[in-house]
């Protein structure tokens, strides 16, 4: 990648990357508000979780030393109140009898008050252990060792939040952006002013991240996208054969459809441990300006990656959708309306050339072809927004939410066909319109 | 991926509760026990400087019994004074494990023994409570993935070429404590039928996904799963992939001129080593790979090696479980 800094300006050679893996373990309080505080910790710095162990862990002493031992921590991330420093000190007696004889041995990290901080690094010894006031310090000290010294290179995450907060910025709107690639997922929702929630899931992705969607989702929920009916053994061995392979472009259609199913499933997952880590993901649903980047963004056609969206990410507002590929320019694809309806109802478009209405029914899905700025109001369930059509028009999703699929595959393949053929991304539905 | 005789290095990662092991320097050879120790369960805590009086760093001076050893119930762990002695002693029979920052101590009934065994002919290059560090020469070749626990037992051939897939039927208990190659693909049939004969180890081109869900669980994933426990799951590496891979000559046809050698599977690393001479097979090759097709003699399918055995009487018997067989069955490099 080249990034200019202006005319006449030296151009920087920078790499973009994911950087080193870097694996932590969680040690957190009794209380669920420290859990979500160390899991958006983790999700933010796209550090891959090893171990999380709660202050009041079940499990025996020695069982977490030996966890925390197969678990092989490079960071230790310690979150607590006061009132958890007797379980929080056992624990890390834990460690000390895992890990001490690790090499290199885990830095402890550890976001609490100064008064608890002092008496849990004489309890850390021999590890090296820095406290933290804040939590943005905490996660620019995990980046800077996914950085391990390299100045030359970008971290993937950190463009993509660049990419949300620029897309904040232009729309004056809550931004949300949606990175789907080989070995992460990641969703960060911008706000205007710069202020920015974001989870980075590493390894979970579309390449040699592929097997975790399965572990994590299980094969049926990824064999339920597919439009054609696969057996679970033959799914598998394709799913592991890409993680063995992962820099294989998708070329035929069944490699993209398959490679949507996945991606879907992953932004499903993404959007679940946040919510888990406590970010909010309705406003990430109901964000007015969504932008795909990754592997998501680089189907051949842009209502697979509208798709994908629309599946995986369920969004319950008006929303404008771009999507910008890795090797490609950013591009405005379509805006999509979901609502969710009990009866018939109708929607009005109000452009500068005029009004229009359509009807809706409940479980429709599919372009009305309208083009420019337009406000969007549906009676019936109010769902009212502004937003700007792409290339394909304006997405009408009616399916309802949460989004179900038949269990039966003589139900669900027609469907999920349909909504394939909706929106033109398989070649039958392109040979069609 | 190539067959390369050089020098390679095995980690081999000890629970917690080790009593003895190999010394940084030590040779060894795979198969031996390399470290050693007890399986503990639920710790009790006991009061240690703060019961003598002392302060934490002081107890270590006081301590009658080092930490890792094994203490039977009223044991002193601790004493301090003369007249008026203070004392800590095991409440329990088990290990003294750990020491905390606060000066108290661990114990730990012991429930089981476990041993780990090295994977690799060389020295120790390193040693600790976490882990030791083979450092060898060895044939080696690095698969896609590898389950279950670390294997070794002597290359054995059953199939009749690189394409072709093993039978369960070719499987059965004269095969036990070996190390059998598969051939192209190994089914889950395969896999659990080696694993109730005592096979160590299964080598493939690959084994189907399912197959390996079905034996080691649905969390299993394409970058293998490593596990300590000897004999409580079967050994697969998987050479190339998850489909019905047909073996490339270059490693299907060193793999027949190392038959009957000892060998190791390594599941951490995912590496297949053979503890053969630099020359097998051919005196100036420098590598397997690189012997012509024409001069290679592979080995005899166990179908083929029956009717030799049969036709000859004069061979030697090894004892393989519970039955005698002849020692054709189980060619080593040293015969050739």
């Amino acid at each position: 990648m080249t990034v200019s800094t202006g005319t006449g300006a030296p151009v920087d050679q920078t790499r973009v990357a994911l950087g080193q893996p870097l694996r932590i373990a969680l040690l957190h309080g009794r209380g669920d508000g420290s859990r979500r505080t160390v899991a958006h910790l983790a999700l933010a710095s796209a550090a891959e979780i090893v171990a999380s162990v709660r202050a009041s862990d079940s499990r025996h002493f020695v069982a977490a030393a030996q966890a925390l031992r197969e678990a092989r921590p490079e960071v230790v991330v310690v979150h607590a109140d006061a009132k958890d420093e007797a379980p929080l000190a056992e624990l890390l007696e834990a460690l000390r009898l895992g890990c001490a004889a690790q090499q290199p041995a885990p830095r402890i990290l550890a976001l609490v008050e100064t008064r608890l901080g002092e008496a849990l690094r004489r309890r850390a010894y021999p590890f090296e252990f820095e406290r933290f006031a804040d939590a943005p310090a905490l996660v620019g000290t995990l980046r800077a060792l996914r950085r391990a010294g390299s100045d030359d290179v970008v971290l993937r995450d950190a463009l993509i939040e660049d990419g949300a907060r620029s897309l904040a910025a232009t729309t004056a709107t809550t931004a949300l952006a949606v990175d789907v690639s080989d070995r992460s997922t990641s969703l960060v929702l911008a706000h205007p002013d710069g202020q920015i929630e974001a989870a980075h899931l590493v390894p979970l992705g579309v390449g040699d991240g592929a097997d975790h969607i399965v572990a994590r989702a299980g094969l049926d929920n990824v064999r339920r996208w597919l439009p054609w009916p696969i057996d679970a053994p033959a799914l598998l061995e394709r799913v592991w054969s890409r993680v063995r392979w992962p820099a294989a472009p998708s070329l035929t259609e069944a490699a993209i459809l398959f490679e949507m199913a996945l991606a879907r499933e992953a932004i499903a997952h993404a959007l679940r441990d946040a919510a888990e880590a406590g970010l909010d993901v309705g406003a990430m649903r109901s964000a007015p300006a969504i932008l795909i980047t990754g592997r998501a963004a680089s189907f051949p056609r842009g209502s697979q990656s509208l798709l994908v969206v629309a599946d995986g990410l369920e969004p319950t507002g008006v929303s404008t959708v771009f999507r910008e590929p890795d090797e490609g320019r950013a591009e405005r694809i379509a805006m999509i309306v979901s609502v969710t309806l009990k009866r018939a109802a109708k929607v009005r478009f109000m452009r500068a050339a005029g009004r229009s209405e359509a009807r809706v029914v409940p479980g429709s899905f599919g372009f009305v072809a309208i083009a420019g700025d337009v406000d969007v109001a549906v009676n019936g369930p109010g769902v009212r927004g502004h937003g700007r059509s792409g290339a394909l028009g304006v997405l009408i999703d009616a399916r309802g939410r949460p989004l179900s699929l038949p269990a039966r595959d003589s139900e669900r393949i027609p469907a999920v066909s349909g909504w394939h053929e909706a929106v033109g991304a398989t070649a039958a539905a392109r040979g069609t319109s | 991926m190539t067959w390369r005789r050089e020098s390679w290095t095995a980690d081999h990662p000890l629970p917690i509760g080790v009593t003895k092991r190999a010394q940084v320097g030590e040779p060894v050879r795979a198969g031996d026990i390399i470290a050693a120790g007890a399986t503990v369960t639920s710790a009790l805590r006991v009061s240690g400087a703060r019961r003598l009086g002392l302060s934490p760093e002081d107890l270590g001076r006081e301590l009658r019994v080092r930490v890792g050893t094994d203490v039977v119930a009223g044991t002193v762990l601790a004493r301090t004074g003369r007249r008026f002695a203070r004392s800590v002693t095991a409440p329990i029979d088990g290990r003294l494990l750990h020491a905390t920052v606060d000066g108290d101590l661990y114990i730990a009934p012991i429930v089981d023994r476990w041993a780990v065994r090295a994977t690799l002919d060389g020295v120790v290059a390193r040693s600790d409570d976490a882990i030791v560090t083979i450092e060898g020469e060895a044939w080696g070749i690095q698969g896609a993935a590898a389950y279950g626990p670390d294997a070794i037992g002597e290359l054995t051939l059953v199939v009749d070429g690189p394409l072709a897939e093993v039978a369960p039927a070719r499987i059965d208990v004269r095969l036990g404590g070996r190390i059998i190659v598969g051939g192209a693909r190994v089914s889950a049939e395969v896999i659990t039928r080696a694993h109730a004969c005592g096979i160590a180890g299964l080598v493939a081109g690959g084994a189907p996904p399912a197959g390996l869900r079905v034996v080691y669980g649905d969390t299993v994933t394409a970058f293998g799963l490593p596990t300590r426990e000897e004999r409580s799951m079967p050994t697969v590496l998987c050479l190339i992939g998850f489909a019905a891979v047909p073996l490339p000559l270059s490693i299907y046809g060193p793999l027949a001129e190392m038959a009957g050698a000892r060998a190791a599977i390594h599941t951490a690393s995912a590496r297949l080593f053979v503890f053969a001479t630099a020359d097998v097979g051919k005196r100036d090759a420098a590598s397997p790979e690189d012997a012509r097709e024409g001069d290679r003699q592979p080995s005899p399918s166990l179908a083929e090696r029956d009717e030799v055995g049969a036709a000859d009487s004069d061979l030697e018997a090894v004892q393989t479980g519970e039955e005698l067989i002849p020692s054709a069955d189980v060619p080593s490099l040293r015969e050739r």
